[in-house]
């Protein structure tokens, strides 16, 4: 697992990290979701099987944006949840941070060294796929969805 | 805080996580991806920011919710400095102190001895508004300068110009440095939280003795405050608009480049006698 992190967050001024470039890409599904994960680490792409149907419209889409960063702390805790509006945050300890924006469909994760292969597909992925379902919950389209949330902002 | 021109409001949601306060990790930091951003201040919460809707999601030990200091000196500086360009304030690494009502904003690169001659300033005669952030917004035209009463941090070796620090103990501070935390009324300085700046000073370590005020123009100002800003993500255009427009009025405020090789307590004086005496009036 890479250990050096080669870029440079001093010019221009990145203390946040926000720029990490996410060079890797892949589709997958997720029940009726489409997913494509982006990273800079190709040990955190999901191990089950990629979507290859890219011709068939998926009406619901997310991204996830799975930041390896060699710079967090090692320490991984148990899950801690808060959701709260159009966001559902998840931290499992500092190496662990998830947040989920269900408006702009984009899941994004920072996740420690200490988070090894095993870990990740045991703990993560399955955590990451739950997040996904609760995004869009069964049965709901787009359309109601997009209902609903107008309703919130009316 | 005086509401400014073009202040927006935040909110802020607390969840109590009672657990939390047995955790043993001990580092604080960062990270952000768009307009989310994640703050670990361990042992005592996670805070998660929301650039775009401007609402703040923290959870913290019970502990940490109950403890004044940890809201003053922790969370909200924090939380202000995260938010800060997308609610109408620009945070600048700069101290700022106020001579009858001239703001002088005294900036410099990390470790040039902002803080410690911020407490040489305050203890000449200046008023002290703050020694390492400075939040600026726009009332109208005009720039204001806001503090927000935290504490002086003043490095170990620094005690040799404060012999008053022996008094007391240095101790691991947020960003892991061993430092001596004062609170600025303890040390008797006059404290201001709101100023007008009308002064810029870039302070440089030099071996040679004295102090030397050499003027500098425009664009060096704005290219030391654009430099020394955090990059801003393309979802936050009207923060960056925000920010570019503060640091574009800031850059027609007179600045000088401030060489000195002097103790704080001498340049402080230097720079007293500089505006005491008309040396920054403008041409």
């Amino acid at each position: 697992m890479p250990q050096i992190d080669p870029l440079d967050y001093a010019d221009p001024l990145d203390l946040l990290r926000r720029f990490i470039p996410t060079p890797l890409q892949a589709l997958y599904r997720i029940g009726a979701v489409r997913v494509t994960v982006k990273t800079n680490d190709i040990t955190l792409l999901p191990a089950f099987p990629l979507d290859l149907d890219l011709e068939v419209h998926a009406e619901q889409c997310l991204e996830w944006r799975l930041i390896r960063d060699a710079g967090l702390p090692d320490l991984l805790g148990p899950p801690l949840f808060m959701i709260s509006g159009m966001l559902t945050i998840v931290t499992m300890g500092p190496a662990c941070l998830i947040a989920v924006d269900h408006q702009q469909r984009e899941l994004l994760a920072f996740l420690g060294t200490s988070i090894d292969a095993r870990t990740h597909e045991d703990c993560v992925i399955p955590l990451l796929c739950q997040l996904t379902n609760e995004v869009f919950p069964a049965g709901t389209s787009l359309r109601f969805m997009a209902h609903d949330q107008a309703s919130q902002n009316g | 805080m005086r509401q400014p021109h073009c202040a927006a409001s935040f909110e802020m949601e607390v969840l109590i996580d009672s657990a939390m306060e047995n955790t043993a990790h001990d580092a604080t930091f960062f990270r952000g991806h768009r307009h989310l951003v994640f703050a670990t201040l361990p042992p005592r919460g996670v805070v998660t920011y929301d650039l775009l809707r401007r609402r703040v999601h923290a959870v913290l030990s019970a502990g940490a919710a109950r403890d004044r200091s940890f809201w003053n000196n922790v969370l909200l500086p924090i939380t202000i400095g995260v938010l800060g360009t997308t609610v109408g304030v620009v945070p600048l690494h700069s101290a700022c102190l106020d001579h009858n009502g001239t703001g002088v904003l005294v900036a410099g690169a990390s470790g040039a001895g902002k803080s410690t001659l911020a407490a040489a300033l305050a203890g000449c005669g200046f008023s002290f508004v703050s020694d390492d952030w400075t939040y600026i917004s726009k009332d109208a035209s005009a720039l204001v300068a806001y503090g927000l009463s935290s504490p002086v941090k003043l490095l170990p070796d620094t005690v040799k110009f404060f012999p008053h620090l022996k008094d007391i103990a240095p101790h691991r501070t947020l960003n892991g440095e061993l430092a001596y935390e004062i609170d600025p009324t303890w040390a008797g300085f006059s404290v201001n939280y709101v100023s007008h700046p009308r002064r810029v000073l870039f302070l440089e370590r030099t071996s040679k003795p004295g102090c030397d005020f050499v003027p500098c123009r425009s664009e060096y100002v704005r290219e030391f405050f654009e430099k020394s800003a955090e990059r801003l993500p393309n979802e936050l255009n009207e923060a960056k608009s925000f920010r570019a427009s503060v640091i574009q009025t800031l850059s027609s405020v007179p600045a000088w480049i401030l060489r000195t090789g002097g103790s704080p307590q001498t340049t402080a004086a230097a720079i007293s006698d500089f505006i005491l005496e008309g040396g920054d009036a403008p041409n």
